[in-house]
Order: C-alpha cells, then sequence, then structure tokens
C-alpha cells in the first residue's frame, strides 16, 4: 500500500493521461450518461463502480470510441487524450483503438492459436518487421500478462481451449501486444472464479506501473484493492471522484455512502 | 379437510397430463413414419423401374465390311465415303446376322429379312458407319462388331417384354424373342453394364436403347459452374455488406424484405425473365448453359444471400468487438475473423442452393434447354454458348416420348439426378462439419 501511494504522490503533478468535459452519451432517446467530467491518470489504476444500469461501462466505452460501433449511440462533450480530442473530425478511431487497448467482460479470445491471438493487433498495425521481431512481442505481452509459463509450450493450442482465467489473461496479452498506453477493462473478473481473478487483479496491479489503467467493476472490494482513484456513477451521473481510500472511508456524497453501505444498488 | 395425497397414486390431472404426451409422441412418430414410407415408396419405384436404365443388351457378330459398297470410289476418302448413308449399312449388317445365325445353326423359324434386321437396333448401322469413316482402314476386314440389340429385345432381357406382350405388340413378334433368346444362350447376345447411358448423347424417339445423359449432364455441369462463379461471389458480397456494413434504415429493410420474397417467387418467373432479358434483350443464343446458368444465378442468389447472412449474424458479436477493439477495421474484422466463422455456413447454404438449381427444370423450359442436343457442347468458356440439355430438362423430355423403353430411361436419369443431389448434400455436410469451429 505504501508503495502505491508513492507512485500516487509522484504522479498527481503531471498533467492527466485523459480527461473528460461535459460528456454526454444518448442511446436513441435514452440519456444514459448525463455532463460527466473526469480527469483520468496515468500509471495508475482508476475503478468506475456503480449499480447497474449507472453508465459506468457506457463512459469507458467511450474512452476508445467503441460507442460508434452502436448505430443509435450518439456522444457529445469532449474527451482529451494527451491533450488531442478523440472526437475531433480528424481522429481514425481505429489508431485511437491502437492506442487505447480494451479487455472485455467476457473473455473472448478468437478461435485461433494463442500465438495469433497475441500477434493479430501487432500483424494489422505493422509492429513487427520479420518473425523473430513477431515472437518477441508475443512472448513480452505474454511474460506481462502472467501467462507465458502456463503457455509457452502450447503456444499454437486453440486459444479458446485454455480456463476462463487464462483466456482473460489472454485477452490482456492480446491487448498490450498493439504497445496501447490506455488499457480499458470492462468488469473483467465477472466472469471468472475467485483464484483466477486473484490473479487478474494481481496482473492488474503490475499493469499499471506502465499503463494507465481504467476499470469497471460490480465489487466494491475489488475496487478497493486495486485501484488508486474511483469513480461512483448513478443513474447517469458522476456522483463523486476521489482516492479510492477516501470514496470507501469518507465519502463525501450520501448516495456514495449509501450504495457502498449496500443500501442502493 | 381433504386426506393427504399419495406420490404413488397419480391425479387425474396428472393421468391426463400424461395421456396428452403419450398421444402427441404417437402422432409425431406417426408423421415420421409416414414420411419415411412415402421416400421410401418414391425411391423404391424409382429404382425398379430405372435400374434397367444402367443395363443394357448387345450382340456381337463377325461383319465383313465389304469394300465395294461402302467405299464405291475406291479412294478410302472419308470424304466421298461419307456419299454411303447408314441406309447401305443396314443391309450389310443383316446379312452377317443371318450368316452367323447359320453358321451357328441356330433356326430362323417364322422370321423374315425384316424380322431379323429389327433385332439390331437402328443405330447400330450409324455407329458402325461412323467407326468405318473414322478408320477407313477398316474395310476389307472382317471385324466382330458388337452393336445395341433393338428396343424390344433390349426390354425382353430386362423383364419389360415378355411373349404374351409381344403377342398384341406391333413392334415385335413372339419369334423374335425366341430367336433372341436362342441366341443368349449361343452367347451372342449379352447384357451387361451401361457406360452409353452416362456418356452418350440423346437419341430419337425410336431409338431408345440408344438414349443417354452425357449432353445433359455435361450440359447441367456446365450450368453448375457459371452458377457458382456468379452467385457466390455476389451472393456472399451482397449479404456481408447488408449484415456488417449496411445502415440500418427503411431502405435497407425494404431490400432485405424483398430479398425473401424473391427466394420464393416461382421459378418459371425467372424463365421469362430470363428469355427477356438474356436472349431476346442480350442476345445471347437459345439452349446455352450460359443462359441457364444466368437464370439459376437470379434463382439461387435469395438462398446464398439469406443463408450468408444466418451465418454472419450467428457469429457472436464479442468476436467483432474484441477485433474493434484492438484497432482492426471494420473490413479487417469482417475479413479476418466473422467471415471465417461464418464460412462453414455460407458453403451449407451455397451447396444447398446448387442443389435446388441443380433440379430445377421449369425455368429452362423457357429458355429453350428442352430442345433436342446430340452434339457435345465444346470446353468451356467456348462450350458454355453452345446448345445443351439438362439434367432435369431431360427427364422431362424422356417422359413425353412414345417407346415406353423411355419411362425406364427417364427413371433412370432421375436416379443419376438424385445421385448428384444426394452427393452435393453429403459434401455440404462434411464441410460443415471439418469447419465448424467453436468459439
Amino acid at each position: 500500500m505504501n508503495a502505491m501511494q508513492q507512485v500516487e504522490g509522484a504522479v498527481t503533478h503531471h498533467a492527466p493521461k485523459i480527461s473528460a468535459k461535459g460528456v454526454d452519451v444518448f442511446y436513441g432517446d435514452t440519456h444514459a450518461l448525463k455532463a460527466v467530467d473526469v480527469e483520468i491518470a496515468d500509471k495508475m489504476v482508476t475503478a468506475f463502480i456503480g449499480p447497474s444500469g449507472c453508465g459506468k461501462s457506457t463512459f469507458l466505452r467511450c474512452l476508445n470510441r467503441m460507442n460508434d460501433t452502436i448505430d443509435s449511440a450518439r456522444v457529445t462533450g469532449r474527451i482529451v487524450l494527451d491533450g488531442e480530442d478523440i472526437y475531433a473530425p480528424r481522429v481514425d478511431p481505429v489508431q485511437l483503438r491502437a492506442k487505447v487497448g480494451m479487455v472485455f467482460q467476457k473473455p473472448n479470445p478468437f478461435p485461433k492459436s494463442i500465438y495469433d491471438n497475441v500477434a493479430y493487433g501487432p500483424r494489422i498495425h505493422g509492429l513487427a518487421r520479420d518473425k523473430p521481431e513477431l515472437d518477441a512481442i508475443v512472448e513480452k505481452s505474454l511474460r506481462r500478462a502472467a501467462l507465458w509459463g502456463e503457455v509457452r509450450d502450447r503456444l499454437g493450442a486453440p486459444g479458446t481451449g485454455l480456463s476462463g482465467g487464462q483466456q482473460q489473461r489472454l485477452c490482456i496479452a492480446r491487448a498490450i501486444a498493439t504497445g496501447p498506453e490506455v488499457l480499458l477493462m470492462d468488469e473483467p473478473c465477472s466472469a471468472l472464479d475467485p483464484i483466477a481473478t486473484a490473479q487478474v487483479e494481481q496482473l492488474i496491479d503490475e499493469l499499471s506501473s506502465r499503463f494507465c489503467v481504467v476499470i469497471v467493476t460490480h465489487s466494491m472490494a475489488q475496487a478497493s484493492r486495486v485501484s488508486q482513484k474511483t469513480a461512483f456513477f448513478h443513474l447517469g451521473e458522476l456522483v463523486e471522484f476521489d482516492d479510492t481510500d477516501r470514496i470507501f472511508t469518507n465519502p463525501g456524497d450520501h448516495r456514495t455512502e449509501s450504495y457502498i453501505t449496500g443500501r442502493i444498488g | 379437510m381433504t386426506p393427504a395425497k399419495s406420490l404413488l397414486v397419480a391425479d387425474p390431472r396428472t393421468r391426463a397430463r400424461n395421456t396428452a404426451e403419450a398421444r402427441f409422441r404417437a402422432l409425431g412418430l406417426g408423421a415420421v413414419l409416414v414420411g419415411l414410407g412415402a421416400l421410401l415408396l418414391l425411391v423404391g419405384t424409382i429404382l425398379a423401374n430405372g435400374a434397367g436404365a444402367f443395363r443394357q443388351t448387345y450382340l456381337s457378330i463377325p461383319v465383313m465390311l465389304d469394300a465395294d459398297r461402302l467405299d464405291p470410289a475406291g479412294t478410302r476418302d472419308p470424304a466421298d465415303m461419307a456419299a454411303v448413308t447408314t441406309f447401305g449399312y443396314a443391309p450389310l449388317l443383316a446379312q452377317a446376322l443371318q450368316q452367323h445365325l447359320l453358321e451357328r445353326g441356330i433356326a430362323m423359324d417364322g422370321i423374315g429379312p425384316r424380322d431379323l434386321m429389327a433385332i439390331i437396333s437402328q443405330e447400330a448401322p450409324a455407329q458402325t458407319r461412323a467407326m468405318v469413316l473414322q478408320n477407313p482402314d477398316l474395310l476389307g476386314q472382317t471385324l466382330r462388331i458388337e452393336m445395341l440389340a433393338g428396343g424390344r429385345i433390349d426390354g425382353y432381357f430386362k423383364g419389360r417384354v415378355t411373349l404374351q406382350s409381344a403377342e398384341r405388340d406391333a413392334n415385335v413378334t413372339p419369334a423374335q424373342l425366341v430367336l433372341a433368346q436362342a441366341m443368349a444362350d449361343a452367347g451372342i447376345i449379352e447384357t451387361r453394364f451401361n457406360w452409353a447411358f452416362l456418356t452418350g448423347p440423346d437419341a430419337s424417339g425410336q431409338r431408345p436403347e440408344a438414349a443417354g445423359l452425357g449432353v445433359a449432364i455435361l450440359g447441367s455441369l456446365y450450368m453448375m459452374l457459371v452458377v457458382l462463379v456468379l452467385a457466390l461471389p455476389i451472393g456472399v458480397a451482397a449479404a456481408i455488406y447488408l449484415e456488417e456494413f449496411a445502415p440500418k434504415n427503411r431502405l435497407t429493410d425494404v431490400i432485405e424484405v424483398n430479398i425473401s420474397n424473391l427466394a420464393a417467387v416461382p421459378s418459371i418467373v425467372f424463365g421469362i425473365l430470363g428469355l427477356a432479358i438474356f436472349i431476346n434483350f442480350a442476345g445471347l443464343p437459345q439452349s446455352a448453359p450460359v443462359v441457364g446458368g444466368l437464370v439459376l444465378t437470379l434463382m439461387t442468389l435469395p438462398t446464398i444471400i439469406i443463408a450468408t447472412r444466418a451465418a454472419l449474424s450467428a457469429v457472436p458479436p464479442s468476436i467483432r468487438a474484441a477485433a474493434l477493439g484492438l484497432g482492426a477495421s471494420k473490413m479487417q474484422s469482417v475479413f479476418h475473423h466473422v467471415l471465417p466463422l461464418a464460412a462453414p455456413g455460407i458453403l451449407t447454404g451455397t451447396i444447398i442452393g446448387l442443389a435446388q438449381a441443380l433440379g430445377e427444370t421449369a425455368p429452362l423450359l423457357l429458355i429453350g434447354m428442352v430442345a433436342f442436343v446430340r452434339d457435345f457442347p465444346a470446353a468451356p468458356p467456348e462450350g458454355l454458348f453452345d446448345p445443351a440439355s439438362a439434367l432435369p430438362v431431360q427427364v422431362y423430355n424422356w417422359t413425353q416420348r412414345a417407346d415406353p423403353a423411355f419411362v425406364e430411361r427417364a427413371a433412370g436419369a432421375t436416379l443419376v439426378l438424385l445421385g448428384l443431389l444426394v452427393t452435393m448434400n453429403l459434401i455440404a455436410v462434411l464441410l460443415r462439419r471439418r469447419f465448424e469451429r467453436r468459439w
């Protein structure tokens, strides 16, 4: 815990990695997200918590413009990544998503080999000049995802044949293989058993030293375990955003307190 | 107070429900049995009728190819020799047969020269003539020539014609059948597998024994080629666009509904369309496999589009999200991930569409594929514009002919068609098994 606080202290002086101002999201006529302002710092874990349907996943999907793939979705407001507006007309979401990786709720490896799963991103982005370089990227990504030791002998085996926890770590390896700066995780442990959850949580902790990690979670315990900052969403609004310790010990808003103590949600 | 109910005794409601379920099971089983019975009856009838088409009666006798009569000019030039028509060859064969029977001591009681000649197919002189014109050096030699027996004689050895039926038949006499039996006993006549049925061209109404499916099979294959080359890429491209790229609005809804409707349009309408557009407007030749293929392409497209869309929408969205989340473009996510997963479904749909097209008759009648075609079309691509027949049309054609021997031929052709369809469906099943992947 001490080490984390030191990291936190070191980054608070820097400009935020992502800064959102007045973000509204509509799905058709439904106003899913209302005027969200948030600043997400680099090299730490930020958690989004809140009851189902509160808009936390919606906001996460704004950060790599995955909402673009839904026809009825409309996003207004400003989201700035490293000083650049990601909703500017000239921004190609394809390039953005190489920089902002995503891990989904349910492990979704491609029905291909473990190697091809990890190598797919580098291949389409042309990150490796030759096979040895690609091999190196695959190994590095699998190592960072704490999966290398378990799969090094069977890189040619199908990724779908792994256990749920291994599949999710494979998806994390796949996401970090494209060399992103931000890693978005949409309830990455909700389909996993407690042991696999613990492994992934430890991995998230390790990853936060290199990436800006944003995680959506249903589990308040998980948020308190892995994150340094926590945002509480309720009914499409960002109710409170503060240090995780503060949110869980001394929340500023009565709705946050109610949620944390289990009265709403 | 009612007494406590025992679990060991079924109450009336439970009994009624169980009875209803048993009744429903029995009805379902009955429906399945009726369907199976109908299928067995159908296949059995066709088999009983058509199996004979795969066997054919031949007689082989030594024939002296008389050079004076077959090449009066003496030049040995096929162009000159062609002046002798099949009528010049027929007496030669008749004489050879008579002489051979005399030598073997087979009695020809009550058989005149005409009756004797009728034992040999009318196709035999033509075949002999073709053989001689191809190789003039055969002239002057005595060769053992194998020739088709006449249709009624063939029928006798297959059980279609009997001594009783021959008495009422103007085309055959019991004496001929007795003689044929004697010839068979002497080994002059034999019945064996009939390759010519699969490889030979059609024959006229008087020569059912010579009629073959060669041109029809080739024509059907050419049409399937055209359908595959056109319908697969167009159908799959249309389906991918509609399913993955098209905006969901009123226009695409209208297109979707119309594609579904197109699948239900009677096939003869496509024939009229093909006649009007491809033949009358575009000026393509009649009876050509290319026109048949184009018409069948139009018919098959909705099937392929609908099957492909179903296969694409069955791919879980999480795969698309995974690819897009990695920074793949829409097209990369479709072609790298979605399409390979949908491929088994697309292949199955395509093969079922092709099988449907293979069995289609009505539109082909309208574009002239029902014509009598004896010449084989050339190799593709030129051959696609040559006149040809098609399997289902050949079946239809043969059922129109007077000679009962054509009933057998038509049933035999149906068997070939069914065999091809079953093969295609088997391939579809195998491909689906082979490429099916879990995710």
